[in-house]
Parts: C-alpha cells; structure tokens; sequence
C-alpha cells in the first residue's frame, strides 16, 4: 500500500502522525515508537496505537489520553498506524500532491490544480483559527453516532475527487481556514466503530440527519433563547420570584433551555495573544451546564420541591436522605 | 522548606470540583462541591471523607454555616442545608436557575445565595419559610465574597455590586469592573478595606471599598497566570481567589494549573507554587490559615473534553508556613 503510488522521484517515508520524512521506514518506526507509542507513565513503547491504549488502559487503569506530538486531528486511537501502513488513502494522496508541488514536480494523473490545498503547518495555531479547528471538531463529534449512510456515501465519495472536497468553504471566519486534515478512511477500510465521518461536511448549520448536536457547540451565539425571552439587552427577563415559587413550566419546558440572553464582547487582546476562555457572554460553568450530561430537567427539579413541600408540611420521614 | 507538606485527600470528587471551603471552627474540616452532584466532608488531618451527601446535579458552591451546619447549591436550583452532626440534609428552598455561589454571613446569621437568575436570595434557615427575601441584580450572579457585613457581588457584564448585610435593599455601591473581561472570582480583604477579582484574560484587580479619590487612586491591577508557549502569550482564565485570614495576602489559582500567593501591599508575589497537573477551579485557607486546599481539575476551558474530569480531580491540601507572610523591608 505504501509504496504502490510512488513516482520515480522517491517518495520517502513518512509519519502519519507529526508529517516526518525519514531515510527508511526502519527508522519511521522507530521514530513512532519513540515520539508517540511511548507510554506517558512508564517506560514502555508499544507498536502501535491501539496497543498503546490499551496499554494505558489495562496496565495503568488509565482512560488513553491524545497522541503525543501528533499534528491537531491524528492524534486519535482511531487509526491503527504502523510505519506507513495504515494511513488513510486521502491523507496519503493529499501528502504526495504536497510534495509534488513542493518538488517542482509535475502534478501527473492529478486533474485539479492544487491551487489553494490548505497546508497542515507545525506550529501554534492563532485564535481563531483554534476556534474554527475546534468547531469543527465538535461537529465531528456530534456526528460521531449517527453513521448516516448518506454522510457515509458521501465520505467515501471524497476520496479520489480529492482535491475539490478539500476546498468545501469552510464557515466564514477570520484568518485562514485551516480544516482538520485526517480521520478520512480509504473506501475499502470500514470506519472503527464511533469514529466520527465526515470531516469536510460544513458544520455549523446542524445537519437533518444529525442527532442532537453536542449542546454548547457553536461557538459564541448563545443557545437559541425560547421565544418568550425578551431581546439582549433587556431588563432581566426573570421577575423576582418571591419565596417558596415552584417553576413556572410554562418557561420549563421538559428539556429546559438555559438562555442568558446578553450580547457582550471581549475587548481586543493584545497582538499574538491567545485568550483560552473566548466566550464573553457565558462563563465555563455556564456552558458546562448546558451539557447533555450536566442537564436537569424540570421534572427533577420540580420533584425535589414536591419533596419539598411535604416536608414543610409537616410529614415526618425517617431519613432525609432517603429521598434526596 | 522542609517542613513544607502537601496531601493529596483520597476519595475525591469523581468530576471537576467547583468550590472548596474549610470550617471556620475546625482548621481540619474541609467541604468539597463537585460536579458530580457530591458534596463531601473531609478530616483533612486525618485524610478521611467523613461524609457525603448528594445533590440531583453538578454542584457550584458549599459553604458552613456554623461549625455544624453547611450550606450548598448547583444546577438543580435548590439550596439545601447539611447537618453535619446528624447527617440530615434539608431542602431551604429554591432559585429559578443554576445556584453560583452561597455564601454566609456569620454576623447576621444569614445566608446569601446568588443565582443565574439575576437574584440574590436571603435565607434564614430557622426560619419557618427560610427564604426572607429576593434581591433582583442586573446580571447573572458568578462570584460572591463577604468579609464582616460587606458583600461583593461579580455579575455577568462586568458589574460588581457591594452590599451591607444589615441593608440589603440597596447596593451600597455599583461599579463597573476594572477588568475589561469576564468577572471570575472575587474575594475580600481580611481586614475589610478592599476586594481582588480575577477575570478570564489573566489578570487580578485589587479594589478599594472606600470610594474617595485618595483611597481609589491606590487601586490597579497586573497580569497573571499567562504563559509563553512557542512565543505565544496564552492567556488562562483567573478562577479562583482566597485571601490569608492571618496575613491578609491572597492566593490566585488559573486554568493553566498554577497558584500563586500575593502580597497586594507591596505588590509582590511571595510564592508560586509548582504546576498543578490541570487546572486549579478553586481555592481555600482555613481558617486559622494554616492550611491552603487547592481543587485541581479540568475547568471545561476548551469545551467537552473526552475523559476529562473522571479521574483527574484531586484536592491537595498544603501547610502555608511563613511564605504568606508579607515580606518585611
């Protein structure tokens, strides 16, 4: 597989994970065992991936944490690598036009030109390109169980049309777009199951077949507020609720939506500078909170007052935390 | 510092740790509020979780009441009381959204929580209907700090309000942030002549309450908790801040794991501690000052995180010797 597609000038080997060229895959090897199978909490190297995490699982009792010093995007378990088998067709063909280009070389079989092929650099990403990267991740991730056999269709339907999937415009933002390269499988490899597919569909506008987008994505807008919230900037839309008031479900509904309804912004940072926490209009907990996990729903909440109100009516109960 | 000792309390919380406080009675005594809806007590001298009690989701805040009593709130918008002889728990009542902060008030025997509602409530748990009243603010509650009967209110929008505890009606003062970002913490000064807050864009103010031009002029604010990774300056949200109840220096714990303690007189650092393995989301002197108990967990600064949180929560609890000591010239 690796060597099939070389041309006359040599291609060398090189690693999936951090885009290394090396005199021989020996030493490819060698140098995936030592930069990113090495095992965090011992001196252990493994072969490959998957057996490093499941390494770190049973052995340290460890969840797998990313790949070491692997670029954004193949630092996933994901993908069983082995010096240079195992990489996925498009990065694989994605790298070779790169280098063709760089060489000078002519571009042969390949139809479109590589005119604007995004480059995966090494280097620290600006801020909004951090964001872009992240949204995109989290699309990923949201698509992660929905296996749709369209989106599937059309993740193989990539591969060999490469160069025109790779300029889907990414969503609008500043700096240039730097899409997640990766985590595309070749037609014949079936995808490892809860792997995400696929990478270049546009995110941000959920698509029909998607099952609950990840709550909290989509970077500053806040959620949608539910239509009875009075516009940003308005007095607070809550009235005072006075002592023992239960909640209002007209408000609640059963999967009650968290709307802080204000439009703030961060002032500009200094150059170069990168702010981890972007979000001016909620804070971490706040969007925490809207995490599926994390949720309440009204019908708890609303128990724990029935609850509640029992017991402020006098009915004895042997253990509060019997029902708590 | 030989002496220097560092424990690391087993049986933590199984989520991020929102807020940590120690008793203020018994420098052994420590509340830990998780996100995994926990409560917890600790006998930090003996490393022992004496007990638990459980909310129906995340908790944000804990707090004592007296040496007995703890109080606590979170997203399930319900303030309950903790007995911790009995090992009772009792629902006080409730806010229409996620609980950020309870705080008490030992001079007037009151407890304050703050909301996401946009309210501060005011509760006497002896009371028949605890809930003695509700205090419509312009944003929502993040952080709340009392020293005496002064109470410092960080909102959303950068607004800070400042109470008295006897007059609740009205703010004694209303101020804007002098941090141009997000409101993170905010803590008083132990001798109750000013506050620190901390903002996302890593950065303290140090405040005075006093509002005349002489004490004002004496307030600022510097940098904090960044850090220079491959020439980019990274900057980590402030999320914790504890003041020394002896020395009256503060501690300041970031995103980026570290805690640093300040002495905001000279406007020094006295201190910064070796780098915590994640993110420090609260911080706690007991009350003799003492000790320092440190949360570190992940502070959901890049969003959803696979396998962070579970497993990766400690509270380290520290001996502070004499480096919280304001350096004498």
């Amino acid at each position: 597989m690796a060597n099939k597609k070389k041309k006359k000038a040599t291609l060398l080997p090189w690693c999936w994970y951090c885009e290394r060229e090396f005199e021989d895959e020996k030493v490819l090897m060698q140098h995936q065992k030592a930069k990113h199978f090495k095992c965090r909490n011992c001196p252990r190297r493994l072969n490959t991936a998957g057996g490093l995490a499941v390494h770190v699982q049973q052995v340290h009792k460890l969840d797998p944490d990313r790949i070491d010093n692997a670029l954004p995007g193949r630092d996933g378990y994901d993908v069983e690598i082995f010096g240079m088998e195992g990489i996925p067709a498009p990065d694989l063909a994605d790298y070779r036009r790169r280098k063709e280009a760089e060489l000078g070389l002519k571009l042969g079989t390949l139809t479109a030109p590589p005119a604007k092929r995004p480059r995966v650099e090494n280097r620290v990403l600006s801020e909004a390109e951090l964001r872009l990267a992240l949204q995109q991740h989290k699309a990923l991730m949201g698509a992660s169980d929905a296996s749709n056999p369209l989106q599937n269709a059309e993740a193989t339907a990539v591969y060999n049309a490469a160069p025109t999937t790779y300029s889907v415009p990414p969503p609008p933002a500043p700096g240039p777009p730097v899409p997640l390269p990766g985590m595309l499988f070749a037609p014949g490899m079936p995808p490892p199951p809860g792997l995400p597919l696929p990478p270049f569909l546009p995110p941000p506008p959920f698509a029909p077949g998607m099952p609950l987008p990840p709550p909290g994505f989509g970077g500053p807008p806040p959620p949608m507020p539910p239509p009875s919230f009075v516009p940003a900037g308005g007095p607070p839309s809550l009235p005072p609720v006075m002592e023992m008031d239960f909640p209002d479900d007209a408000t609640f509904s059963d999967e009650r939506v968290y709307a802080p309804n204000s439009n703030y912004s961060n002032p500009p940072l200094k150059d170069g500078a990168v702010l981890i926490w972007t979000d001016a209009n909620l804070s971490p907990e706040e969007k925490r909170s809207t995490e599926a996990w994390y949720k309440v729903t009204s019908a708890v909440i609303s128990a724990i007052g029935f609850q509640m109100g029992e017991e402020m009516r006098g009915k004895k109960r042997a253990r509060a935390e019997d029902f708590l | 510092m030989a002496d220097q000792k560092e424990i690391e309390l087993a049986s933590p919380p199984f989520d991020s740790i929102s807020s940590v406080t120690f008793s203020p009675t018994n420098p052994s005594h420590l509340l830990v509020g998780g996100w995994d809806a926990s409560v917890r007590l600790y006998d930090v001298n003996a490393n022992d979780q004496k007990s638990k009690y459980d909310h129906k989701a995340a908790v944000l805040s804990c707090c004592f009441g007296d040496a007995t009593k703890a109080y606590s709130g979170g997203l399930d918008t319900w303030v309950r009381e903790f007995d911790l002889e009995r090992e009772t728990t009792r629902v006080l009542g409730q806010h229409a959204e996620s609980i950020s902060r309870v705080v008490w008030i030992k001079d007037t025997n009151t407890l304050i929580s703050g909301a996401w509602d946009r309210t501060l409530r005011l509760w006497d748990p002896r009371a028949q209907a605890p809930c003695t009243a509700t205090h419509p603010q312009p944003e929502r509650v993040y952080c709340m700090d009392a020293v005496g009967n002064t109470i410092v209110v960080g909102m959303a929008g950068r607004h800070i309000y400042i109470y008295d505890a006897r007059k609740m009606g009205e703010p004694l003062q209303k101020r804007e942030s002098s941090l141009k970002f997000m409101t993170r913490a905010v803590a008083c000064m132990i001798d109750g002549k000013g506050f620190a807050t901390s903002s996302v864009e890593g950065r303290i103010a140090v405040d005075y309450l006093d509002p005349s031009p002489e004490a004002q002029v004496k307030k600022y604010a510097f940098k904090c908790h960044r850090q220079t990774v491959d020439g980019v300056d990274h900057v980590w949200p402030v999320n914790a801040l504890a003041f020394h109840p002896v020395h009256n220096t503060f501690a300041s714990g970031g995103s980026d794991g570290t805690v640093s303690l300040w002495d905001h007189t000279a406007k020094k650092r006295l201190r910064q501690y070796p780098k915590f393995k994640d993110g420090v989301p609260a911080l706690a002197f007991s009350a003799d000052g003492t000790k320092l108990a440190v949360a570190v967990s992940y502070c959901w600064d890049d969003g959803n995180k696979p396998a962070a949180g579970v497993g990766k929560t400690a509270v380290l609890v520290r001996d502070v010797g004499d480096e919280a000591k304001p350096k004498v010239k």
